[in-house]
């Protein structure tokens, strides 16, 4: 003690305390003033929960107004599990599983859904009866964690009707979550299919928002924030829910009573398996119905579809009944193709309405070694016809005739004669829209195709193994003008290319929704206005003659005067063509692996058409046996004449 | 003695000095009283935010804790008021008594009559559901016991000396390790070697003792002297990495102080607002009313609130060693300073550990902590303290 003493050592001990005080100033600034924001953060993170609450979705309702899709309340059952002991989460779902007969293992997987929120209860049985709602509300002993809650369902008043143009609704799968991650959450709801996929944004709404403080256990203390959810705007369709209904069951009851026909080799009976309607509104390209056979009724999504089901639905061997033949299905045309042959025979000046070609029953192409007659379907002449008769009688061989023509206009693009290029007859196609997806506003409606000598050299090229076949031949143009051959559409493009004709050349790209309303019948937010997709030029001089060759096939000898025998011409004057395509493969045996189609394409009324009507029966038969009367059905709803839904 | 006393006299007059010296009254250190009461009415009012919503929640009175927070502080101001009274030569006096009682009720605790909270067998259980932390106690009797012995030997501690102290020390030091708490194992470390520093050890073996302590750290961790628990807490605040993971003891105490760190935070540079910490409302700093009463302050009070409370035990660290200066014996110098290193300490590692730069040991801030015996022990001190600095004249 004689260097130092207390006082100095009292001193470097002060120097000590100011260091330590010192430190714990300086991580205090550090941590609340230099870093607080990551750790605000941080906080924030750990105090807040957000939960979303779907909007109740908009309604779909018809042109005038009935609703196709609606909401329903119903009552779930759903079980909080935050803060469920094992005991008590045993005990509910013991319970659970006795009350409403489900597997206590079902409940269990339900309930672990990891797609389900942590924060929010999971919903382990939908569509729960009232009287079942309120026993678990009185016993809530039994029931620990569970609850019951309203919850707003997708109610479909006329089950399957329009089955395909509505679509679906279910849970957003982790595809479509990762396309909008910011707009959507595991657990909601979205559009699958049809109008519920298309008008998704204007149906869906706004999810509401509440944020809420929550503690350490995740138990709500306070609303931080919260915003209600806005209900999704109201669709309105051009579908008339009366035409629909009339086309569905005019489709459904021909369907059947064709397979109790034979065929024309009478070696079997029709199956007659699967069809499809659509109506256009030619002046718009409004959708005014569109029914597809075999159907199925939307209510099997409201809760989930299993995947057994699902499975059944998009199965072919099952019917694919998922699957809209009015705008994916894709057949050959048959003579309803006829009036592409003849549109662009007269556009091209081939011909007049004037001219007239022999029918003698059979075409033979000239300076021809293999494969050179082509028959009319029953091989009898129809004698001298202009274009207007050929179409009444559907004679092929003025068609084939033009078809051959149709092969020396194309111009030749090497020494091989058989490397040709294109000609009226493609342009007029394309024009038309085949080989082009209509544009339909709910999508899913496919392209189809008409072949052409360039795409089918391109092709084997390209694909040697799965196109063999390399030059484009007479008999390629001869088949092609009847709508046999190397060609393939859709009801809905023949529909709106009889529309584009009808209407004087604009071809629109059809519509199902019509216009945006505000909820519970608000006035009206967007109109849905109709879409030119093109303008086929088309004088009189090439229209009038096809118009009255389609009006000459409902009377006297045409194919479809039979059907419309007793119809009111005078008031409402239908035309129209029937075509019997060849469908399938050739078998070995001669056969083909599927009976022919049947279609018939309806216009109506010719003076000033309002209607294209385009049916289109698998399986079933010719035009005039099975596409027409759906036809004349249809038409009599549309015109009030023959009235089969009041 | 008195040359001593000489030496440790102010080098120039205080305002005091003017006051008739023998009225000691006029001679009570105001400014220390009043930064310690006004630390602990911080603590009453953070007692009572930590614990108002937790006690709502179980549909309890939601003053429970402030109330019997508040009976703490009154019992310990009233054993203050008797420190001050009885002139602390007495304590010098009876500084064996003192000693042994308190080792005699460490040695109690650990037998059945001892109750186990928290894995430590630290407490006694008295009547009306109060308890009583000996530990606490202890403190103040190794303070009494060296500081009487140190002062005996006028600041010249040779190594015979220097063991006895040590040896005064560790016998306490031994029985709260069985408890175990090594929390105030480490207060018990701190105050002896500020004490021993201050009474005149050698600067060698001062220097010796730092040197078996570091190594003795180092060797507890290595070998398998502590728990896996007691390991985790003292090594978490290493870690930099705060994520919680799984659910193991580590993960828990990684949950704890990333929690304390992130509620202190958030209290930015105003805080939240008293009552309005979404954090301390939410529960999610365990241990809140007792060991992580700090990030109560931190939040709600933010930095201005936090450095408020740091500079009022830096008010009362200053008033302490000014009056161990001021002593007019050594035996009063060297309690003030384990006064003071036993409150600075725990100030230290208590605020530190809430911020992650001091491992987790379970030690209450002083004065603000939920808790009786810290809170009479604190303040018993405090009044030790009072007492010397009044009396530095007679």
């Amino acid at each position: 003690m004689t260097v130092d003493g207390p006082r100095l050592r009292i001193g470097v001990l002060g120097v000590v305390v100011i260091s330590l005080f010192a430190a714990l100033l300086a991580r205090l600034w550090y941590l609340q003033v230099l870093s607080s924001d990551e750790f605000q953060v941080a906080a924030t993170t750990n105090t807040e929960r957000v939960v979303y609450e779907e909007a109740p979705r908009g309604r779909v309702l018809d042109t005038n107004g009935v609703v196709l899709v609606g909401n329903r309340v119903s009552e779930e059952v759903a079980i909080d599990k935050a803060n469920l002991s094992t005991e008590d989460r045993a005990t509910a779902l013991d319970n659970l599983s006795s009350l409403f007969g489900i597997e206590r293992a079902e409940l269990e997987d339900r309930l672990d859904d990891p797609k389900a929120s942590p924060y929010t209860p999971v919903t382990v049985i939908d569509d729960v009866d009232e009287a079942k709602a309120i026993y678990i509300g009185e016993r809530q002993e039994h029931f620990p964690g569970v609850m019951t809650r309203d919850v707003t369902t997708r109610e479909y008043p006329y089950r399957s009707l329009a089955a395909h143009v509505l679509g679906y609704v279910g849970e957003i799968n982790d595809t479509e979550l990762s396309a909008s991650p910011t707009e959507y959450r595991a657990g909601d709801h979205v559009g699958k299919a049809g109008v519920e996929k298309a008008y998704e944004s204007e149906l869906r709404g706004t999810p509401g928002r509440t944020v809420y403080e929550v503690d350490a256990d995740g138990t709500p203390i306070r609303v931080k924030e919260r915003t209600a959810p806005v209900p999704g705007n109201d669709l309105v369709l051009s579908i008339d829910v009366k035409v629909q209904q009339a086309a569905e069951q005019a489709l459904e009851a021909t369907l059947i009573e064709r397979r109790s026909t034979a065929t024309d080799d009478k070696t079997a009976l029709h199956k007659a398996d699967a069809g499809s309607v659509v109506v256009l509104d030619p002046k718009s390209g409004a959708v005014i119905a569109m029914a597809s056979y075999p159907t199925y009724d939307p209510t099997e999504f409201v809760n989930g579809i299993s995947q057994e089901r699902y499975d059944e639905l998009t199965s072919d061997d099952a019917g694919a009944a998922l699957t809209n033949r009015a705008t994916s299905g894709g057949y050959a045309p048959g003579s309803t193709w006829k009036l592409v042959t003849a549109t662009a025979a007269l556009r091209s000046g081939m011909i007049t309405g004037a001219t007239s070609i022999e029918d003698e029953g059979v075409f033979t192409i000239p300076d021809c070694t293999a494969q050179c007659e082509f028959q009319n379907i029953d091989a009898v002449g129809s004698g001298w016809v202009n274009v207007a008769e050929a179409l009444q009688v559907s004679s092929d061989v003025f068609f084939y005739k033009l078809g051959y023509d149709f092969y020396t206009q194309r111009p030749s693009k090497s020494t091989d004669r058989n490397e040709v290029g294109r000609n009226a007859f493609d342009d007029t196609a394309n024009e038309l829209g085949f080989g082009t997806s209509p544009g339909l506003d709910i999508g899913g409606d496919a392209a189809g195709s008409v072949a052409n000598p360039e795409q089918r050299l391109e092709l084997n090229t390209m694909y040697p193994d799965k196109f063999p076949t390399r030059y484009w031949y007479p008999g390629d143009d001869v088949n092609l003008a009847i709508g046999q051959g190397d060609l393939v559409v859709t009801p809905l493009q023949l529909a709106d290319a009889y529309a584009t004709v009808a209407n004087g050349g604009t071809k629109f790209s059809p519509n199902v929704g019509k216009e945006v309303r505000a909820p519970d019948g608000g006035p009206v937010v967007r109109t849905i206005a109709p879409r030119v997709s093109a303008q086929v030029a088309l004088t009189a001089e090439v229209r009038d003659p096809i118009m009255s060759g389609l009006s000459l096939v409902t009377t006297g000898r045409g194919t479809g005067a039979g059907v419309f025998a007793g119809w009111d011409r005078a008031t409402f004057e239908v035309g129209g063509k029937t075509g019997t395509a060849e469908a399938g493969n050739r078998l070995a045996n001669g056969t083909r692996s599927k009976q022919d189609t049947s279609l018939f394409v309806g216009v109506a009324p010719m003076d000033d058409p309002q209607y294209v009507v385009a049916a289109v029966l698998e399986q079933s038969g010719r035009g005039a046996e099975a596409a027409a009367p759906v036809v004349r059905s249809v038409m009599g709803q549309l015109s009030g004449l023959e009235v089969t839904v009041p | 003695m008195t040359t001593v006393t000489r030496r440790l006299q102010p080098r120039r007059p205080l305002d005091n000095t003017r006051r008739p010296l023998e009225r000691r009254w006029m001679h009570l250190d105001v400014v220390l009283l009043v930064a310690t009461g006004l630390v602990a009415v911080v603590g009453l009012i953070m007692v009572y935010s930590a614990t108002r919503n937790g006690l709502q929640d179980q549909g309890l009175d939601q003053y429970t804790y402030v109330r019997k927070q508040f009976l703490y502080v009154m019992v310990g101001g009233g054993l203050l008021a008797a420190a001050v009274l009885i002139d602390y030569r007495v304590f010098q006096h009876y500084a064996l008594v003192l000693y042994l009682g308190v080792v005699a009720l460490l040695v109690l605790v650990l037998s059945p009559l001892g109750v186990t909270v928290n894995t430590a067998k630290s407490w006694f259980l008295l009547p009306g559901g109060f308890q009583v932390q000996p530990a606490e106690f202890a403190k103040l009797g190794v303070i009494v016991m060296v500081a009487a012995y140190a002062s005996t030997h006028e600041g010249d501690l040779d190594l015979r000396r220097l063991l006895v102290c040590l040896g005064i020390g560790a016998l306490p030091i031994g029985l709260i390790y069985l408890q175990p708490d090594l929390g105030s194992v480490l207060v018990f470390v701190a105050i002896l070697m500020g004490m021993l520093l201050v009474a005149g050890a050698r600067l060698s073996h001062i220097a010796l003792l730092t040197l078996i302590g570091v190594m003795g750290m180092v060797a507890v961790l290595q070998l398998d002297v502590l728990s896996q628990y007691q390991k985790d807490r003292l090594t978490t605040f290493v870690d930099s990495d705060d994520q919680v993971d799984g659910g193991s003891g580590l993960a828990d105490i990684k949950y704890q102080t990333a929690q304390a760190k992130t509620t202190i935070a958030a209290g930015g540079l105003t805080g939240s607002g008293l009552f309005e910490g979404s954090q301390t409302k939410g529960g999610f700093v365990p241990e809140q009313r007792t060991d992580f009463i700090f990030t109560v302050v931190g939040e709600e009070l933010g930095f201005v609130g936090s450095a408020f409370l740091v500079l009022l035990y830096g008010v009362i660290a200053w008033r302490i060693l000014r009056a161990a200066r001021l002593a007019r014996d050594l035996f009063g110098t060297l309690v003030c300073i384990g006064v003071l290193t036993m409150l600075v300490f725990q100030v230290f590692e208590n605020m530190g550990m809430a911020m992650g730069i001091m491992p987790v040991t379970g030690l209450p801030l002083p004065l603000v902590s939920y808790g009786g015996s810290s809170m009479l022990a604190t303040l018993i001190g405090i009044g030790l303290v009072v007492n010397i600095h009044m009396r530095r004249f007679s």
